[in-house]
């Protein structure tokens, strides 16, 4: 048993070798071929979900882009609606100055009128009273007490028809 | 019968298992060889009962645990090989699985091949051809070369002797420890036949052969991690 034989550790070395690759083909080749299955399967997953993820992100900056113009868009509807609302109001303001101006005038030339009537009224009851006064004059014998009474019953007369 | 006797009967038992008719003996195939054979079938036969019909989705526990055993097993030599010497893996498992197998086979009835000198020689030949073409791979033939005046000229013939220390060391050592774990249990056995042996026997034939299988895989692991370094 203490000696060595060439053959022998021939044969060990041989019978080494065929294991090594008995073990190579039946047990870590098989468990490495399952291994590497499964690691695809992991690495196409987390591609996937990788994309999946870039996908998300790239809606998402979309959607914000789409936010922000939207918001660009509703301020300047804001800005032409309240710049309408301010034209709006400054062209009525206009319209209802000029109306009350012109309403103004009107009423200044209507009440002018009025008043021209009134005094050409005035006038003529004023010539018909002197007419009358005349008449009355004329048609009575007069002393300066007479003239005197009817001077202030026409004052009196007067004045009270101004009134 | 003394220590003598029965180392006797141990180391100088002829182990030709199968005689040819040329050589006068010199070509006779040992037991050792025959009981390799017979492992290596055995081993055969299981690996393919293991490995049969394995899946990507839905395993059994038995493909969970080769799975598992595999896994385990390489990440524990893979770390003793280090990175730059991991493509040694899959060879450094197989001597462990077969020296632990070897070493066991005791239990079975058979005597272990690592009891025969030669079966160690042969491993730990093979083991120092590994170490050397790791670092010729690794280093190159000059770099290899070169290794051996490192860190000094002066240790140039102690490094060039350890290219037959380690393996001889590794050989002796684990034909040492099996041939003794034998010597010890047959003297047991004739001490008290009964009983005692049982617990000894786990030691011997399991614990020790383990440990020894795992003492040879990390030498020769060390010795390919230095030859890459």
């Amino acid at each position: 048993m203490l000696e060595f034989s060439a053959i022998n550790i021939g044969c060990t070395i041989a019978n080494l070798l065929i294991l090594y690759a008995i073990f190579r083909i039946f047990l870590f080749k098989r468990v490495d071929k399952i291994l590497l299955q499964r690691k695809e399967e992991v690495d196409e997953a987390t591609k996937a979900a990788d994309l999946a993820t870039q996908q998300a992100l790239s809606t998402k900056k979309e959607y914000e882009e789409r936010i922000a113009l939207a918001d660009e868009e509703k301020e300047q509807i804001l800005a032409d609606i309240k710049k309408q609302g301010y034209d709006e109001y400054d062209r009525i303001v206009s319209d209802a100055k000029k109306k009350g101006e012109q309403i103004i005038v009107e009423a200044k030339h209507n009440a002018e009128v009025e008043n021209e009537r009134a005094k050409e009224v005035y006038a003529a009851q004023l010539t018909d009273m002197v007419i009358d006064a005349a008449a009355k004059i004329a048609a009575t014998k007069h002393s300066s007490a007479d003239d005197k009474e009817l001077y202030d019953k026409f004052i009196n007369e007067a004045g009270v028809d101004n009134e | 019968m003394d220590i003598k006797e029965l180392l006797n009967e141990i180391l100088l038992k002829d182990k030709a298992f199968i005689h040819l008719p040329f050589g006068n003996g010199k070509y006779d195939i040992y037991e050792s060889v025959v009981v390799t054979w017979i492992i290596m079938a055995i081993v055969l036969v299981a690996l393919l009962i293991l490995t049969h019909g394995f899946k990507v989705h839905n395993i059994s526990k038995r493909q969970a645990a080769v799975e598992a055993f595999v896994v385990w097993v390489r990440k524990m030599v893979g770390d003793m090989l280090g990175e730059e010497a991991a493509g040694y893996t899959d060879y450094i498992v197989t001597v462990l699985i077969f020296l632990g197998v070897s070493n066991m086979s005791g239990l079975l009835g058979f005597i272990p091949p690592t009891m025969d000198i030669n079966v160690t020689a042969a491993l730990a030949l093979m083991s120092i051809v590994l170490v050397e073409a790791a670092g010729i791979h690794h280093k190159g033939t000059k770099g290899w070369l070169k290794s051996f005046i490192q860190p000094m000229v002066v240790v140039a013939p102690m490094n060039i002797m350890e290219l037959a220390i380690k393996p001889l060391s590794l050989c002796m050592r684990l034909f040492g420890n099996i041939i003794g774990a034998t010597v010890i249990m047959e003297l047991l056995k004739h001490v008290l036949p009964f009983a005692l042996p049982v617990p000894f026997s786990v030691y011997f034939d399991m614990f020790d052969g383990l440990i020894q299988a795992y003492v040879f895989v990390f030498l020769t692991s060390l010795y390919i991690k230095e030859a890459v370094e």
